[in-house]
C-alpha cells in the first residue's frame, strides 16, 4: 500500500487526467490505513496530500472531479477513527475553505454530496472540534451558515439533512458558538424558516379545507404524507430551543442577555400560527367563520406545548417563565391579523380575538408586558427583514412598539375597524427611534411591577390598557369557556383531543406561573387549603368519559386516556382525593356505563356493521380502515372486533381511574399474578396431589424422568426432592392456557405437548417454551394424563371466566333465581347471566333478540368469550350425559376442590370460607349448565348471594396459593364430558387464547396505564382470525 | 527520493499562542521564514530527516499545535503519541515564560503512561533588545525540570537546527540505552524500513509508472 500511495502522489503531481481515479484510490487506502496501519496516514500527512485536494477543488476541474472529491472527503471523515487524524484533517481551515467553496449547486449530484459532507462534519462536531468550524475572532461559522442556506431546498432529503446539521450543531454545548447562533443567525434563519412553515401550513390548511368539502374517502396517500412533511418543521423548531435552553441555563453569567436571545427564537415560533390563523380565517370568513380556525390552530399548539414544556422542567429559572408565553403569544398576536381581514363581517371575529387574547393576559399577568413584547418580533422580522439582517437587538424595541400599538388599539375600541397590517408595520417603523430603548425600559419596569401586583393585569404604562382591564374580568373566562366548549364532543372528539393536550401541557408546564393555573384551577400542585377544582372542567371531562362509554361514542381511546390523566391530576392532591361526591358519582356512573358497554359486547348484541369513518391521522379527519396503519388509540373503532377491544379498554381505563380516586387497591387485576404462579425450582408439597410419572423427550432428543402435576393454572414437571419425602422440585411450569396437547399416532403411550410463551406482541409468532413428547408407562396413564391436562385447562378457564365476570359485576347469582323458571332449557340457561343483565337494563327480556344474538356468534371475540363458557356445556350436554350426572359430577368435583383447599397447608382461609368459595365457584360455573336440578340450585344460590358480595369486594376469588389440586375424583365421575372436550381442540385453543388476551389487557393497563395495551387487543384479533 | 531512516520520532511543539511555534518548524522543515502567518487552527504536521551521526538518519514527524486556549482539548490528543517535545516561549513575552510550567504540567498529565523528552526553547532571540526573560532564569528553570535550554530565532535561523538535532540526539540515546522502547500501539518511536527493499521496489514501480504513461 505504501507503494501504491507513492504511485498516486506521482500521478497527482503529473497532471489532472487521472485525478479522479487517484483520489478514489487514495481514499480507499487512507481509510484502510486508518484502521490498520498508521504509517499510511503518516505518509498522507508527510506529502500534505490534503492540500492537493484543495488545489484540485480550486481548479474548476469540472463537476465530476468535484463530486468525486466531495464523496472522498465524506468517506474520509466518516470513517476515520483516530482523533488525531481527524483533528489533522479538520485543521488549518482546509475544511472551512471547502465548505465555503462555491460549488455548482444546481447540479443535483454535487448538491447531494455537499450536503452529505456537511452532515458528516456536523456529526463529528463536539465541544472540541467545534473550534475548527467556529472562529470566535472572526465570528465565522461556515458550516452552520452554509447549511442553513438550504433549509428550504425543494429536495426533501436536503431539508432533512439541514435539519440534522442544525440539530447537531445545537447539540454542542459551546457558549460562544450558541451565542453566535443566537445573535447572528437566529433571527434571519428562524424567521425565514417560520415563514416557510407558515406557507406550508397554509397549504396544509387548504388541504384540510378541501378535504372537508370533498368526500373523506378520497384521500390519496399523497395527502397523508403532507402533514408529516409540514409538521416536521415546527418540531424542528422546538427542538433547537429545547436544546439551547439547558445550555443557556447552565451559565449564570449569560442569563442577563438571555431573555432577548431566548425571546428571539421563541417569538419566531409564533408566525406560523399567526399565518395559520390568518390563512384559516380569511378564506373562511366568507363561509362559516370560525369553522376552520380551531382545526388548524389547535393541533400545532398542542403539539408545541409538550415540546416547549420540557425545557422548563430542566430549569426552573424565572427567566424561563417567559418561554411558555412566547408560545402563547400567537393568541395575542392573533388580534392584529383578525383586524386585518377586510371583511365587513368582522363582528364575529372581533369577539374572538378578545376572548382569545384577553384570557391569556389573565393567564399571565406578570408577563403580559413580556408576551406581546415577544409576540411580534417575528412579524417584524418577516415583514421588514426577510432578507435584511439587522442587528437582533433592534427587533425587540421595535416589536415592543407594535405590541404597544396593538394593545392600545385593542384597548381603545372593540368594534372599531383596525388599520391594516401594513399601516401597523409602518407605525412601528416610524416610532422606531432613539426613544425605543426608553420605551423598553418602561416596559421592563411595568413588567416588574406587574409581577409584583398580579391582581391588576395590565396597567401603569398605558391608561388605555387599564381601561380595557375592567372589561377583561368578565372576559377572561371566555377563553376557557371556548376551550371547554370544544370538549363537548358529541360530534366527534376531534377538537377535544387537542384541547386536552393543550390543557395537559399547560398544567404540566412549570413555566406557567402557578398562580395563573390556580386561577383557572388547573394547577398541578394545588395547595392544601385550596381544595377546589374547576368544576366546569371536571364535568366536561366526565362527560367525555361517559361519551366514551356509549356504544357508538366517537371518543377515541387516546382522548379518553388523556381525559383520565387530566382528571386524576386535577383531583389528586398529595394522594388525597378531593373530588366531590357528586363528581365521583358521575364518574362511577361512567364506569358503570363502561361496564355495561363491555357486558354489552360480552353479550354481543348484533351491531350494525356500518363502517365508521376513522381519523386518518390526528390532523386530518378523513376516512380510514385499520389498513391505514394509524394506531388504534387514535382511530375510532371499525367493526365489531375493534369495538369490543375499545370497550374493554375503556372499561379498564375507567376502572383504574375510579379505583385510584377511591384509593382502593387493585385486587382483581391482573387475572393471573406472577406471584401466584409456580416457578421453576419451587419446592412443593406433593403429598396430596396426583403425580403421573413420565419421561419427557425434548425436541433435541434429551430424555428426563419427571412427574407431571396439574395445578389451577399451570402444569408442572417435578422431580422428587432429595431431602423431603413427598415433596418435589419444579423443573418446569407452564400455563395450561398456552398448552396444546396432541396424541402421538403410532405410540399410544405418548403425548405431544407444546406450551407457548405468552405472546408479548400480538404479531409475534407463538414461541414454544416447551415442546416435548411425554412418554408414559402405559396407555392408561397416558389417557389419564391427557384427561387431567384437559380438565385442568377447563378448570383454569373457568376460574378466569369467573374472575372476569366478577370484575364486570356480572350478576351470575341472581340470574338463576330470576331466570331459572319458566324458560326453555337450553337457550335460556346458556345465557342466563346475559339475560339477566339484559333485563336489568331494559326491564324487558326479548327472547328473539337473544336468539338473534346467539346466531351471530361467530363474528365477535366478545362472543368468543361467551362461547368458551358455553362450549363445554354444549358439548357435554350434546354428548348426552344426563344433566343429573353432570351435576353430580360437578358436586363431586366441588368436593374435591374443597378438600384440596383445606388440605393444602398454605391455605389460610377457614374451611367454611373455602367451602363457600369453592361452592360459589361451582355455582358460577355450573349454574347455567343445567336447570334440571332447580331446587338444589335455588337453595344453593340463596345461600350464596352474600358470598357473591364478598367475592366481588374481597379478593377471595383470586387464586389462593394452592400449589396442587387433585382433580382425580371429578375425572373419575365425569370422564365422558372431559373426553368430549378434548375432542374439540379448536374451540379449546380459541377460548384459551381469548383468556390470555383478556388478562393481558389488564396486565398492561395496570403496568403502563393502558398506553401500550395494543397487545391485548391484537390478541383478540388474532384469536378472532383463528376463529 | 524517500530517504532511509533508522528511527522515526514523533515530536510535538507546544507553547503559548504567538510564541512562534509554526515559524520555528517552518524554518526547520522548509528552510524559510514567513513574515506573516495565520494562527494555527488545530494542528499541523511536518516532517524532516535529520542525520545525527553519519549514516544514521532519523525521521522526525513534528506536530505543530495551536497555542490558543480553545484548541487545548484538541492538542491534548497529540501528547500521547509523542516521544519528544519542544516547549517554546517568547523571550520578549514574560507571560509566555510564566506559562511554561502549565504547559509542562499539561503535557505530563496527558502523556501517561509514556514518557516525553522536552527541551525548553526561548524563541525570538533575535529580538534581544526587547528581551523580558533572561537567559539565566530560563536556564535555571530548565535545569529545575531537568531539560535543556536553548535560544533560537526562526527569522535569523539561529540554533533552529541545533534545537531539533539536540533533542533528537537525546531521544536517540535514550532509545539506544533501552530507556525508551518501541511499543506496539505507540507511535512516539518507530524503527525504520530496511533500506534495500524499499529502494528496489520503488524502482520497479517507477518503471511501471513510466510505461503506463
Amino acid at each position: 500500500m505504501y507503494h501504491v500511495l507513492m504511485k498516486n502522489t506521482t500521478v497527482t503531481d503529473l497532471n489532472r487526467n487521472l485525478l479522479v481515479e487517484t483520489i478514489r484510490s487514495i481514499t480507499e487506502i487512507l481509510i484502510w490505513g486508518d484502521q490498520n496501519d498508521s504509517s499510511v496516514f503518516d505518509f498522507f500527512l508527510e506529502k500534505n496530500m490534503f492540500v492537493f485536494f484543495l488545489n484540485i477543488l480550486q481548479q474548476k476541474s469540472g463537476r465530476y472531479i468535484c463530486g468525486q472529491l466531495l464523496q472522498t472527503l465524506n468517506m474520509l471523515f466518516e470513517n476515520i477513527n483516530h482523533e488525531t487524524s481527524l483533528y489533522y484533517l479538520l485543521s488549518n481551515n482546509h475544511v472551512n475553505s471547502i465548505i465555503i467553496h462555491k460549488f455548482d449547486f444546481s447540479d443535483e449530484e454535487i448538491m447531494g454530496y455537499y450536503i452529505c459532507f456537511l452532515k458528516t462534519l456536523s456529526v463529528k462536531l463536539n465541544n472540541h472540534t467545534v473550534h475548527f468550524f467556529y472562529n470566535e475572532h472572526t465570528n465565522d461559522f461556515a458550516l452552520y451558515t452554509e447549511a442553513i442556506k438550504f433549509f428550504n431546498h425543494p429536495e426533501h432529503m436536503v431539508r432533512v439533512a439541514v435539519r440534522n446539521i442544525t440539530l447537531n450543531i445545537y447539540k454542542v454545548n459551546n457558549q460562544p458558538m450558541l451565542h453566535y447562533i443566537r445573535d447572528k443567525t437566529a433571527v434571519p434563519y428562524f424567521s425565514n424558516l417560520v415563514w416557510f412553515i407558515g406557507i406550508h401550513i397554509i397549504e396544509l390548511d387548504k388541504c384540510v379545507q378541501t378535504d372537508e368539502d370533498s368526500l373523506p374517502q378520497l384521500i390519496s396517500p399523497q395527502f397523508i404524507s403532507l402533514p408529516s412533511i409540514h409538521l416536521s418543521p415546527p418540531i424542528h423548531l422546538s427542538l433547537p430551543i429545547h436544546l439551547s435552553l439547558p445550555h443557556s441555563s447552565l451559565s449564570p453569567p449569560f442569563i442577563s442577555p438571555l431573555p432577548i436571545h431566548l425571546s428571539l427564537p421563541h417569538s419566531s415560533l409564533s408566525p406560523p400560527f399567526i399565518l395559520l390563523l390568518h390563512s384559516s380565517l380569511s378564506p373562511h370568513s366568507s363561509l362559516s367563520p370560525i369553522h376552520l380556525s380551531p382545526h388548524s390552530s389547535l393541533p400545532p399548539h398542542s403539539s408545541l406545548f409538550p415540546f416547549i414544556s420540557l425545557s422548563p422542567f430542566i430549569s426552573s429559572l424565572p427567566i424561563h417563565l417567559s418561554i411558555p408565553h412566547s408560545s402563547l403569544s400567537p393568541f395575542i398576536s392573533l388580534s392584529p391579523f383578525i383586524s386585518l381581514s377586510p371583511h365587513s363581517s368582522l363582528s364575529p371575529f372581533i369577539s374572538l380575538p378578545h376572548f382569545i387574547s384577553l384570557p391569556h393576559s389573565s393567564l399571565s399577568p406578570p408577563f403580559i408586558s413580556l408576551s406581546p413584547f415577544i409576540s411580534l418580533s417575528p412579524i417584524s422580522s418577516i415583514s421588514l427583514s426577510l432578507q435584511l439582517i439587522s442587528p437582533p437587538f433592534l427587533h425587540p424595541p421595535e416589536t415592543l412598539e407594535k405590541s404597544l400599538e396593538i394593545n392600545r388599539q385593542r384597548g381603545r375600541k372593540k368594534f372599531q375597524k383596525r388599520p391594516n397590517y401594513k399601516n401597523l408595520g409602518e407605525d412601528g417603523e416610524e416610532e422606531k427611534g432613539p426613544d425605543d430603548e426608553i420605551e423598553m425600559v418602561i416596559m421592563e419596569k411595568s413588567k416588574a411591577e406587574n409581577s409584583m401586583f398580579c391582581v391588576t393585569e395590565q396597567n401603569t404604562t398605558d391608561e388605555e390598557k387599564s381601561a380595557a382591564a375592567g372589561a377583561q374580568d368578565s372576559q377572561n373566562r371566555l377563553f376557557l369557556d371556548m376551550v371547554y366548549n370544544t370538549l363537548e364532543c358529541t360530534e366527534n372528539d376531534y377538537f377535544a383531543l387537542f384541547v386536552l393536550c393543550l390543557l395537559y401541557a399547560m398544567s404540566h408546564n412549570t413555566g406557567i406561573d402557578p398562580v395563573k393555573l390556580e386561577k383557572i384551577q388547573l394547577s398541578l400542585h394545588t395547595s392544601k387549603e385550596n381544595l377546589t377544582y374547576s368544576h366546569v372542567l371536571v364535568e366536561k371531562l366526565i362527560r367525555i368519559m361517559s361519551q366514551a362509554t356509549q356504544i357508538d361514542g366517537k371518543v377515541r381511546l387516546a382522548t379518553l386516556e388523556l381525559a383520565c390523566l387530566l382528571l386524576k391530576q386535577l383531583v389528586m392532591v398529595d394522594r388525597d382525593c378531593i373530588i366531590k361526591d357528586i363528581h365521583l358519582a358521575c364518574l362511577e356512573g361512567a364506569r358503570e356505563e363502561s361496564v355495561h358497554l363491555l357486558r354489552h359486547s360480552y353479550k354481543n348484541k348484533p351491531l350494525n356493521v356500518e363502517h365508521l369513518m376513522m381519523d386518518e391521522s390526528i390532523l386530518l379527519p378523513p376516512t380510514g380502515t385499520p389498513l391505514t396503519g394509524i394506531e388504534f388509540v387514535k382511530r375510532l373503532p371499525c367493526g365489531d372486533v375493534e369495538r369490543t377491544r375499545r370497550a374493554i379498554r375503556v372499561f379498564f381505563m375507567l376502572r383504574s381511574l375510579s379505583l385510584q380516586l377511591r384509593k382502593e387497591p387493585e385486587t382483581q387485576l391482573p387475572l393471573t399474578r406472577e406471584e401466584d404462579l409456580i416457578k421453576t425450582d419451587d419446592v412443593l408439597d406433593l403429598n396430596n396431589s396426583d403425580l403421573i410419572a413420565c419421561s419427557v423427550v425434548t425436541k433435541d432428543g434429551e430424555q428426563v424422568q419427571r412427574f407431571l402435576a396439574v395445578d389451577i393454572y399451570q402444569m408442572s414437571l417435578v422431580e422428587p426432592d432429595s431431602k423431603r419425602l413427598g415433596w418435589g422440585v419444579v423443573k418446569f411450569a407452564g400455563l395450561l392456557q398456552d398448552m396444546q396437547v396432541t396424541g402421538v399416532e403410532d405410540d399410544s403411550r405418548a403425548l405431544n405437548i407444546t406450551i407457548h410463551k405468552p405472546a408479548s406482541t400480538p404479531h409475534s409468532m407463538p414461541f414454544p417454551i416447551l415442546q416435548a413428547t411425554f412418554i408414559f408407562s402405559d396407555h392408561i396413564r397416558c389417557i389419564i394424563a391427557k384427561q387431567r391436562l384437559a380438565k385442568g385447562r377447563i378448570q383454569a378457564r373457568r376460574m378466569k371466566m369467573q374472575k372476569i365476570s366478577a370484575l364486570l359485576d356480572l350478576p351470575v347469582q341472581p340470574s338463576t333465581e330470576v331466570m331459572g323458571f319458566g324458560h326453555p332449557f337450553q337457550s335460556t340457561s346458556q345465557h342466563l347471566p346475559f339475560r339477566f343483565y339484559e333485563q336489568s337494563r331494559r326491564g324487558l327480556s326479548d327472547v328473539t333478540v337473544q336468539h338473534s344474538v346467539f346466531s351471530s356468534v361467530d363474528k365477535v371475540p366478545g362472543f368468543a368469550v361467551a362461547q368458551c363458557i358455553n362450549q363445554p356445556d354444549v358439548s357435554s350436554s350434546a354428548s348426552s350425559p344426563p344433566s343429573s350426572s353432570s351435576s353430580s359430577g360437578s358436586t363431586g368435583h366441588c368436593d374435591s376442590v374443597t378438600a384440596s383447599l383445606t388440605s393444602t397447608p398454605s391455605t389460610i382461609q377457614s374451611p367454611s370460607d373455602d367451602a363457600s368459595v369453592s361452592d360459589l365457584t361451582q355455582l358460577a360455573l355450573h349454574s347455567h349448565i343445567e336447570p334440571s336440578n332447580e331446587c338444589a340450585r335455588t337453595k344453593r344460590s340463596s345461600i350464596k348471594i352474600p358470598d357473591m358480595e364478598i367475592a366481588n369486594l374481597a379478593p377471595s376469588l383470586t387464586p389462593a396459593p394452592q400449589p396442587t389440586i387433585s382433580l382425580i375424583s371429578s375425572e373419575n365421575t365425569d370422564p365422558l364430558s372431559v373426553e368430549s372436550l378434548t375432542l374439540v381442540p379448536p374451540v379449546d385453543s380459541n377460548s384459551i387464547h381469548t383468556y390470555s388476551c383478556i388478562f393481558q389487557v389488564p396486565l398492561e393497563s395496570e403496568c403502563s396505564n393502558g398506553t401500550e395495551d395494543e397487545t391485548g387487543d391484537c390478541t383478540i384479533v388474532t384469536n378472532f382470525s383463528v376463529q | 527520493m524517500e530517504a532511509i531512516w533508522l528511527y522515526q520520532f514523533r515530536l510535538i511543539v507546544i507553547g503559548d499562542s504567538t510564541v512562534g511555534k509554526s515559524c520555528l518548524i517552518r524554518r526547520f522543515t522548509e528552510g524559510r521564514f514567513a513574515q506573516v502567518s495565520d494562527p494555527t487552527v488545530g494542528v499541523d504536521f511536518f516532517s524532516r530527516l535529520v542525520e545525527i551521526e553519519p549514516g544514521k538518519r532519523i525521521k522526525l514527524q513534528i506536530w505543530d499545535t495551536a497555542g490558543q486556549e480553545r484548541f487545548r482539548s484538541i492538542t491534548r490528543a497529540y501528547y500521547r503519541n509523542s516521544v519528544g517535545g519542544l516547549l517554546l516561549f517568547d523571550i520578549t513575552n514574560r507571560r509566555s515564560f510564566q506559562n511554561v510550567h502549565e504547559w509542562l504540567e499539561e503535557a505530563k498529565a496527558h502523556v501517561q503512561p509514556y514518557q516525553i523528552v522536552f527541551v525548553l526553547v526561548g524563541h525570538k532571540c533575535d529580538l534581544d533588545t526587547q528581551r523580558q526573560v533572561t537567559r539565566h532564569e530560563a536556564d535555571k528553570l530548565a535545569t529545575a525540570y531537568g531539560m535543556r535550554y536553548i535560544e533560537t530565532s526562526a527569522r535569523d535561523a539561529i540554533n533552529v537546527e541545533k534545537a531539533f538535532t539536540d533533542l533528537t540526539r537525546d531521544i536517540y540515546e535514550l532509545v539506544r540505552k533501552g530507556e525508551i522502547n518501541i511499543q506496539e500501539g505507540w507511535e512516539g518511536v518507530k524503527s525504520g524500513f530496511v533500506p534495500n527493499v524499499v529502494h528496489s521496489s520503488e524502482e520497479v514501480i517507477k518503471s511501471d509508472r513510466r510505461c503506463l504513461c
